[in-house]
């Protein structure tokens, strides 16, 4: 795959995903190059949400 | 009616109910429990029988202690003492440059763990938990005062930072202590994690117990030629020396000492150390004993052949033999060998004894007084034919903790540290340039990399270099195992050790008597580690160095004759007299040593010398021993003084009440630490009616008798606490150890840490790269007090599976288990595992940085279904799930291509660096974690959870050393049941019964049985436990046969089985080998680019090799072709060009060297033989190869 394959087509993404804060619980928006940090309480680590997709399961 | 309360509850609230609601929710459980619950809920009304009942101390124990006390002692002691003697020591920075400069440390202290926000500049507070989250250094800061010149005036400063020190989890200075465990649960941390171990860069690293041999103590040993030698290896701040006196083959005595080219006659070392008499080196060595005069004499007639009578023709003589230049001087001055051969004889010979200046002059007698006491020792063992010392014996062991082993690390540090800052200070004070001002604390804050850094890196790697001692260890630090909780606990017991494990003597992996009650005497690897890696007992301590100043004067004051001021003559004149050593230095001499050491011992009981320093007497070598030094192994034991023990039962009602603890009871004087030789030393007896006492002895032992008539009584000084406590914390969990073969509860010990269960209370919310976890975890039914003391039964791993002990199919021969598929449908063995997957999102220093995206097709903006998994950032979604080929984190990197010559970079190109799941199973997101670490580069992590129901192939043990693979899966209605209609989940062969004697596993499910039916859980503990006769009574009562056999109805046939079935619940541990993480196949696929041939290893999809040893089958066969096959054809076969003529390769039928194409013809041989060829051409070589009609 070269190099430049995806390089320029990159979306305008649509909405921007948001994170929950792995301390207070808040939402966060996350941009590049910026440090992650809760814009509530100050706490270094996000957790992602969960999935809106349909998850299916084999209960076995 | 309303019942008042109870005395015992209503001391429980009193006391308990402090603010955070000790005891309210599950989380407030300690390593103990609940404090209304402990001691397993007895009440202070029940009566207490003192036999029965001074187990308890062992939770009071461990209460007070916890499990790892050891390396939390060892690091509290190394950051709140031993750092400040080293500061001290080396307190002081003068410069070269102006003599009126200085630098003095004043105080260092080590502050609670934080971590640097690049952003806010500033030190935040850091939780054990967030660094392992965020791969950060649990490390707290390295503060110094300092008092100094700066512009000719003294200055102060306070609080300068020199560095960071990895923090010790649950140490005095991290964060989680003195925490109570509701607030240790509020801080992600599980309360019931040991600690004492480090956090670097989001790894737990422990820093294993490592054994030596003891500093400064002789040691009698036989070399291989037969000569007896007495060897000390002595130990000083300074420097480590090792001195030997031999009794060589010529039957004379010599001194053997690295730093002289030969060996010396001992008689002129003695004589070089001013003692000049023969008369008086006889006495200092032999007494009156006519055999050893007569086993010395030649070594005395030597000397005079040598015409050596003055202490100067003793050092003239020596000095011919001196190495020189060994040692370095300062100022490069070039030493006469006479000066030389003084030095060594004051530093280097027997270098823990020091040689004081007395006046000028120093003081060599008491080198001479210890060289004599160890030709002494050498020529006993000549005397009694060969007896010497016992290397193996615990007593003549050390163990190093991570204290003391941080302590070496952060001294070298630390001078290199001094010694960078001293020269940036010269550097400065040198410049002509005098306006600016030499600020001495910001050289030294500017230099603190140079401590953090040695003390990051030699953790994280496990190497130890300490230039001081010419110390290169590696492997002193490992990961911490987080398989189970018990893997985690039994590697902090961990003891290795620094013998070579190739060696092929057996006394040191062999089990010690000694051991006893120190050290597990199951838990120890099989194969090369075996006997070597150790692990600790449950009650053993180690102690930390302790003060022996005060412990000298209390020597002196109680009659000990200071040895400067004896004659030879006195030493060992009268046979009473015993010679007293303070951690293998001599202090004198003692002329009642029975009286002594039963005084020392009182003051100690009376707290007022360390509980932790021992004394013991040896009948032999006629000398007394105490030793105060760090390293030693110790356990406590109740004190029996006239033949009554001093714990009463009034004690243990006090301990029931929570108003005393252990603590308590060492400093009453009831239990006291005894180490491994003052254990040799004592009568300690198994149980309380095992005591025994003639009254009245003790006035005799003192007045009357003499000490070899005392030493044969065996009035019992001590008894144990309880004898469970011999086994460790892994061991202890097997029930009924002591029905099982041996080496069962070794292979069990290996096995216990590799059960999957609950890891931790924060299971879920940590980010191993591999956890396996438990669906269902239960309590075992049979337990132990050791399952209780640890919290196994809160952090169990396995199930109690219902066992019927019988043939099945087939499917069951060599261990392998028949499983019950309905069982398996309930969730039985079930497991998950979380595999973490981390990607870092970079910033490079010129301003590039990683990108991470979710990518498009150009035109169709269609997604690949590759990143189906993938959502708007790149990044996969939590919940979603990930077949192998799917990318998780879609991720560019920029390509280093330069600046152009402005310094303005063109478009930056990216290359892609995404990651893709390769893990076969059915695989969801469990969870996506996002942060920053210390470096301030993004980092992510993926977790990714399976779950796992046993199938055929997965590994299952019981607690007993018991293995076996599940064999087969039988549907519920095709396995036997009971009349009750009872269905087992396992079924086992019996055939595991006869060989392995594993008793133990038949009354663990014999009171499993019972326990069930009763409706409680039953005690495994060794040596008492559930008595299998009460068990039976209980089976009898609930209308069961008495040795636990059932009617059983087949499943198959449903007709009855024409025996009972051993029928009963054993608690069975699914094992990590699973057959998901395994089974591996290929027909064709990938090579390895060298040789073409097929790659190996299940990782790298590799091909199953055809062995030297499957080739030789062949061979025997006769079978060319398959062998052909194999070997080349589905291999690397390759077509060559061989010229008939010259026997070299060619190239398209063409031969370059006879340069024609006649002749040349086309085989086939396998690509390494190529290669083989042309490396051969390499090295100018030629291979020729000779082409034959076949």
């Amino acid at each position: 795959m070269s190099s430049q394959f995806y390089g320029d087509l990159r979306t305008q993404s649509p909405q921007r995903i948001t994170y929950i804060c792995g301390d207070c619980g808040v939402e966060n928006e996350i941009r590049a190059k910026e440090p992650i940090r809760c814009r509530d309480c100050g706490h270094r680590i996000m957790y992602k949400k969960r999935t809106k997709r349909m998850v299916q399961f084999e209960a076995r | 009616m309303q019942f008042p309360t109870p005395e015992h509850l209503k001391y429980a609230e009193k006391k308990f109910s402090t603010p955070n609601g000790l005891g309210a929710t599950i989380f407030e459980t300690d390593v103990v429990g609940r404090p209304d619950m402990r001691y397993g809920g007895k009440k202070l009304t029940d009566p207490v029988n003192m036999i029965e009942d001074k187990w308890r101390l062992v939770p009071a124990f461990l209460k007070t202690r916890g499990l790892v006390k050891q390396h939390l002692d060892s690091f509290n002691y190394f950051i709140n003492t031993d750092i400040k003697k080293i500061v001290q020591a080396n307190s002081i920075i003068k410069s070269d440059v102006d003599p009126l400069f200085y630098a003095k440390f004043t105080d260092i202290w080590v502050d609670y763990p934080t971590v640097h926000d690049p952003q806010l500049q500033t030190d935040r507070k850091i939780t054990p938990h967030e660094c392992r989250l965020r791969d950060i250094t649990y490390s707290g800061n390295i503060y110094i005062d300092i008092e100094y010149i700066k512009s000719r005036k003294i200055a102060t400063a306070g609080k300068v930072c020199i560095g960071r020190l990895p923090m010790m989890l649950r140490s005095d200075r991290c964060r989680l202590s003195k925490k109570t465990p509701k607030e240790i649960v509020e801080m992600g941390e599980c309360p019931l994690d040991p600690g004492g171990y480090f956090i670097i860069r989001g790894t737990e690293k422990v820093i294993l117990i490592q054994e030596q041999m003891s500093k400064n103590r002789i040691i009698v040993d036989q070399d291989r030629q037969g000569g007896i030698t007495a060897s000390v290896a002595s130990t000083t701040q300074e420097r480590r020396t090792k001195t030997n006196v031999q009794y060589n083959k010529a039957k004379k005595v010599v001194l053997k000492h690295n730093s002289f080219t030969s060996d010396i006659p001992i008689c002129v070392v003695i004589k070089a150390l001013g003692i000049l008499s023969d008369q008086e080196i006889v006495e200092i060595v032999c007494g009156f004993d006519p055999v050893l005069v007569d086993l010395f004499s030649p070594s005395i007639q030597e000397c005079a052949k040598l015409k050596i009578f003055t202490q100067q023709q003793a050092l003239e003589y020596m000095s011919t033999k001196v190495k020189m230049g060994l040692r370095t001087f300062q100022r490069g001055q070039k030493r006469s060998a006479l000066d030389e051969t003084k030095d060594v004889l004051q530093n280097m010979v027997v270098s823990h004894i020091a040689a004081d200046n007395i006046k000028g002059s120093t003081n060599l007698r008491p080198k001479a007084i210890y060289i004599g006491i160890m030709i002494r020792r050498v020529l006993f063992a000549v005397r009694d034919g060969g007896i010497i010392d016992d290397r193996d014996y615990v007593g003549n062991k050390r163990l190093e903790l991570a204290g003391q082993l941080l302590s070496l690390l952060f001294e070298d540090a630390f001078k290199s540290f001094i010694h960078h800052v001293k020269r940036e200070i010269d550097l400065q004070l040198g410049r002509n340039n005098r306006t600016a001002v030499v600020d001495a604390a910001k050289i030294i804050k500017s230099h603190s990399r140079h401590i953090t850094e040695t003390l990051f890196r030699s953790i994280s790697s496990g190497n130890w270099n300490v230039k001081r001692f010419k110390m290169e260890r590696a492997g002193i630090t490992q990961v911490l195992s987080r398989l189970s909780y018990i893997s985690a606990l039994g590697m902090l017991t961990r003891i290795t050790s620094q013998f070579e494990k190739t060696r092929k003597v057996s006394g040191p992996r062999s089990l010690q008597t000694s051991q006893w009650g120190m050290l597990c005497p199951s838990d120890t690897p099989e194969g090369e580690g075996c006997g070597l890696i150790k692990n600790l007992a449950l009650m053993t301590h180690i102690t930390t160095d302790s003060e022996d100043e005060p412990v000298r004067n209390i020597a002196y004051i109680l009659g000990v004759e200071d040895i400067n001021l004896l004659t030879g003559i006195e030493l060992y004149s009268n046979p009473s007299t015993f010679l007293v050593f303070l951690n293998g230095i001599t202090l004198g001499v003692h002329k009642n040593p029975l009286k002594f050491v039963k005084d020392f011992r009182r003051l100690r009981r009376a707290g007022r010398i360390g509980a932790f320093v021992s004394i013991y007497r040896n009948e032999q070598q006629k000398t007394i021993n105490i030793s105060s030094d760090g390293g030693r192994v110790c356990r406590p034991l109740i004190i029996v003084e006239n033949g009554k023990p001093n714990m009463t039962d009034n004690d243990i009602k006090d301990l029931l009440n929570g108003i005393k603890g252990f603590d308590d009871f060492v400093k009453e004087g009831k239990i006291e630490f005894v180490d491994v030789n003052e254990e040799s030393d004592s009568n300690i007896a198994m149980y309380e009616k095992d005591i025994t006492y003639i009254t009245g002895t003790e006035k005799q032992i003192l007045n009357e008798m003499t000490f070899e008539a005392a030493s044969e009584l065996y009035n019992t000084t001590h008894l144990e606490i309880e004898p469970f406590t011999i086994l460790g914390a892994v061991a202890g969990l097997i029930p009924y150890p002591h029905h099982n073969q041996s080496p069962r509860n070794t292979y069990q010990c290996a096995m216990g840490k590799q059960a999957i269960g609950a890891v931790a209370y924060n299971q879920f919310t940590r980010t191993d790269t591999l956890l396996y976890l438990n669906v269902y975890p239960q309590q075992p039914m049979v337990k132990t007090k050791t399952i209780e003391l640890i919290g196994y039964n809160k952090l169990p791993a396995g199930q109690n599976a219902t066992v019927a002990v019988m043939s099945y199919s087939g499917y069951d021969i060599e261990d392998a288990l028949i499983v019950n598929k309905a069982s398996l449908d309930r969730g039985f063995a079930r497991v998950q595992t979380m595999r973490r997957f981390s990607a870092m999102i970079k910033t490079y220093p010129n301003g590039t940085y990683d990108r991470v995206f979710l990518p498009r097709d150009p035109v169709t903006h269609k997604i690949d279904p590759k990143f189906s998994v993938l959502e708007e950032d790149g990044i996969c979604a939590v919940g979603e799930r990930i077949d192998p080929g799917k990318c998780y984190i879609f991720k560019q990197s920029p390509v280093e291509n330069g600046t152009t010559a402005d310094g303005t970079r063109g478009a930056v190109e990216y290359t892609n660096t995404e990651q893709n799941f390769k893990y076969p199973g059915v695989s969801y997101v469990d969870r996506v974690l996002i942060t920053t670490n210390e470096e301030d580069q993004t980092l992510v992590k993926v977790l990714v959870r399976q779950t796992r129901r046993p199938e055929l192939g997965d590994k299952f043990s019981s607690r007993h050393g018991q293995k076996g693979v599940c064999g087969l899966i039988v549907n519920q209605e095709d396995m036997p049941f009971t009349d009750l209609g009872i269905v087992p989940d396992i079924i086992m062969n019996p055939h595991g019964f006869p060989s392995r004697m594993t008793v133990g596993k038949m009354i663990e499910l014999l009171a499993g049985k019972a326990g069930v039916l009763k409706g409680e859980l039953q005690y495994g503990t060794t040596f008492g436990g559930s008595k299998v006769d009460d068990m039976s009574k209980i089976l009898i009562e609930h209308g069961f046969n008495y040795s636990g056999k059932d009617y059983v109805t087949s499943g198959i046939t449903g007709e009855p089985l024409e025996a009972y079935i051993f029928f009963g619940p054993v608690f069975y541990q699914r094992l990590k080998h699973m057959v998901l993480d395994k089974m591996h196949a290929r027909s064709r696929g990938k090579r390895a680019v060298l040789t073409r041939q097929p790659t190996e290893g299940r990782s790298r999809d590799g091909g199953l090799r055809v062995g030297e040893m499957e080739r030789d089958c062949l061979i025997g066969h006769g079978a060319s072709n398959l062998l052909m096959e194999r070997l080349m054809f589905s291999s690397d076969a390759f077509e060559i060009d061989v010229c008939q003529d010259c026997g070299l390769i060619g190239f398209q039928g063409y031969c370059p060297y006879c340069k024609k194409r006649k002749g040349v013809s086309n085989i086939q041989v396998p690509y390494a033989c190529k290669l083989l060829f042309q490396e051969l051409m390499s090295m100018n070589v030629v291979p020729r190869l000779i082409l034959e009609d076949v």
